[in-house]
């Protein structure tokens, strides 16, 4: 009978202050290189549709660095920032923001028609004012699916930082491991779960309120 | 006025678009650019509001060369109607509208207030003005691009191919919008299209374009069916370009019989007294009801009791002769009934009447009245085309080199 339980809800309760903390941590590790990383990808992207030449390359570098492994970056990083500090965890998490966010916003502004982009010049727009009245408010929705990507997918990387000693909620899983204590690693994913869900919900709403004109809210 | 001259497109690749050409699109008429496709005429309407600059040459715009003018300056002022609309998806048909006053700047009230104007304008309910385009049919979309070019009032209007991505009804009733526009608007329009049909309703004048780039003939509508200025431009006509041609010639000359016209209450006696084989029945309203034929009159009774024949009719001053004739080919009678436009009788074209003004007409062919002559090269040997009272349709070709029967390509 005494067998461990899958929650002991008393440690939760007594270790609430920490979790709110780590939790804090998570989001601030999560969100900072999505955000970072599409402030990048959008002059990038606007550079890979300009120079056609360009893209190819942005794209297969931005491959190269999301397939190697974050943790053999982190530990690489080390040295020039730090062991458990947020930067060595937050770099390569926005190089893989901007990994998936860079192709977005080329195929958003793909996705322009090329008649409304040949009837905005015909109507006079300077090149300038085209791109930010009409052929970025009609990317939107592309970029926006591709930030749900990114978003979730670095909600969930942090983790990985706890490896290298800051890694949000995954330090509940290195800490559960190690103790052979379930409770904290339950904990721990229902929290990273939850938050990338909630997440993910806030940008279908920021979709459906930037984008009412979009054809897709019905099928989607 | 926007004036070509010696206008060429040649592009990198060493392709020639548009290829020496010189003509006038005079101001406030309706010209038309067609021709099949790699014709260039989609390349010359894009060098009028520089979407595309030319290899060479020069086009004015009312005197000014219009390479001298910034792009975008140039184009706030020459309406454009697109294809498919380019309706800005992610913005309300109103704010689509306003888009060129508000790039002139215009106040937001004063942008939108003409916008709405605009929507009435061009036949739609202002209550779409909340609304997405992708919310609106095709139809009412290209609607919207009319009324978004018209916007800032401007002077000049390049549509390119505006009605072809519609269906047939839905071109139909767009094109007649765009001809009742026109009446009230007078702009100078420069309208590309590949539908020769298209062209021959709409333009004032018509423009065609031969693969290369090269213009083959402009005239006005009447003179390109009687007398194209060679083989290629009556090949696009198309074969039936005689009886076309009856579109754009009045039923004035027509000579009308009162004495065919007879009342309901008639009595059957006076309509055999008559000595006529038909008789047109009129209501007492004076509308056609019908054809009576005399042979196969009762004994007695009036008018009213008779079952009668179908009969044609056209409007009198407004359709054209081809509307007399399409009227006489509806009724067992063979003559046509002539109504006002509020729909009263006001005559019988007898076939007899009509064959005479047919005769005239295929008579004055090679020099027609009313025309502005300018390229054509071949004045004779079209007849073979408008012999609207022998051979039927198909029949044997009468030795007209440019006639548009079973002719191959040249």
């Amino acid at each position: 009978m005494d067998e461990e339980p899958l929650v002991r809800w008393d440690w939760i309760g007594r270790n609430w202050p920490t979790i709110q903390e780590l939790l804090a941590d998570h989001v601030v590790m999560a969100l900072v290189p999505v955000l970072v990383g599409l402030l990048i990808a959008l002059p990038l992207g606007l550079a890979g549709v300009r120079w056609r030449w360009l893209y190819q390359p942005t794209v297969g570098l931005m491959n190269v660095v999301y397939s190697l492994p974050s943790l053999a970056v982190f530990i690489v990083l080390i040295p020039l920032t730090g062991l458990a500090t947020r930067t060595t965890v937050m770099i390569p998490l926005t190089f893989y923001a901007m990994a998936v966010l860079i192709p977005a916003v080329v195929d958003g502004l793909a996705s322009v028609p090329d008649h409304v982009r040949q009837s905005a010049v015909a109507m006079g727009f300077t090149p300038l004012r085209r791109l930010l009245q009409v052929e970025l408010p009609i990317a939107v929705p592309v970029v926006l699916a591709g930030l749900r990507v990114a978003t979730v997918a670095g909600v969930s990387l942090v983790s990985v930082g706890a490896l290298v000693g800051r890694g949000g909620l995954g330090y509940l899983f290195i800490d559960g491991w190690q103790r052979q204590f379930y409770t904290p690693i339950v904990v721990g994913i229902v929290l990273v779960v939850l938050l990338a869900g909630i997440a993910d919900l806030l940008l279908i709403l920021a979709q459906r309120l930037l984008t009412p004109w979009s054809r897709a809210r019905g099928s989607a | 006025m926007i004036t070509f001259n010696d206008v060429t497109k040649r592009y990198a690749d060493g392709t020639v678009a548009v290829d020496d050409l010189s003509l006038e699109v005079p101001t406030g008429e309706m010209t038309v650019f067609v021709g099949p496709s790699g014709c260039g005429k989609t390349t010359s309407l894009r060098m009028i509001n520089r979407m595309i600059d030319p290899t060479s040459g020069r086009i004015l715009l009312d005197g000014v060369d219009v390479t001298t003018i910034d792009p975008p300056t140039l184009r706030r002022g020459i309406g454009y109607v697109i294809q498919q609309a380019g309706l800005f998806p992610h913005r309300k048909i109103v704010d689509n509208i306003a888009t060129v006053p508000l790039l002139l700047g215009w106040e937001k009230k004063k942008a939108r207030d003409r916008a709405m104007e605009l929507l009435e304008r061009v036949g739609l309910d202002t209550k779409m003005a909340g609304r997405y385009p992708f919310q609106l049919s095709g139809g009412q979309q290209q609607r919207v691009g009319v009324a978004r070019a018209l916007a800032a009032d401007p002077p000049v209007l390049l549509m390119d191919e505006p009605f072809s991505a519609v269906d047939p009804i839905v071109r139909t009733s767009l094109q007649d919008e765009l001809l009742r526009l026109q009446a009230e608007l007078n702009k100078t329009i420069v309208f590309v299209t590949h539908d020769i049909d298209e062209a021959m309703k709409l333009g004032d004048r018509v423009a065609v374009l031969r693969v290369g780039g090269r213009l083959a003939q402009l005239d006005t509508p009447a003179t390109l069916l009687a007398r194209p200025a060679d083989d290629f431009v009556s090949e696009f006509l198309g074969r039936d370009r005689g009886i076309r041609r009856l579109s754009f010639v009045s039923d004035e000359g027509l000579r009308l019989r009162t004495d065919l016209l007879v009342p309901v209450s008639s009595d059957v006696a006076s309509a055999r007294a008559s000595g006529e084989e038909w008789l047109a029945v009129l209501d007492e309203r004076e509308r056609p009801l019908g054809w009576v034929s005399t042979r196969e009159l009762p004994g007695t009774g009036t008018l009213a009791d008779l079952e009668l024949a179908p009969y044609g009719s056209y409007v009198s001053g407004r359709d054209s002769l081809r509307g007399a004739l399409d009227a006489t080919l509806l009724s067992p009678s063979g003559n046509a009934v002539a109504v006002d436009a509020s729909g009263r009788a006001v005559g019988v074209a007898t076939r007899r009447a009509l064959d005479e003004a047919l005769t005239e007409v295929a008579t004055a062919t090679g020099g027609a009245a009313g025309d502005t002559g300018t390229t054509t090269k071949d004045a004779g040997g079209t007849a073979g085309g408008t012999g609207g009272t022998g051979a039927p349709d198909g029949g044997a070709p009468n030795g007209a080199g440019t006639g548009g029967t079973g002719g191959v390509d040249g």
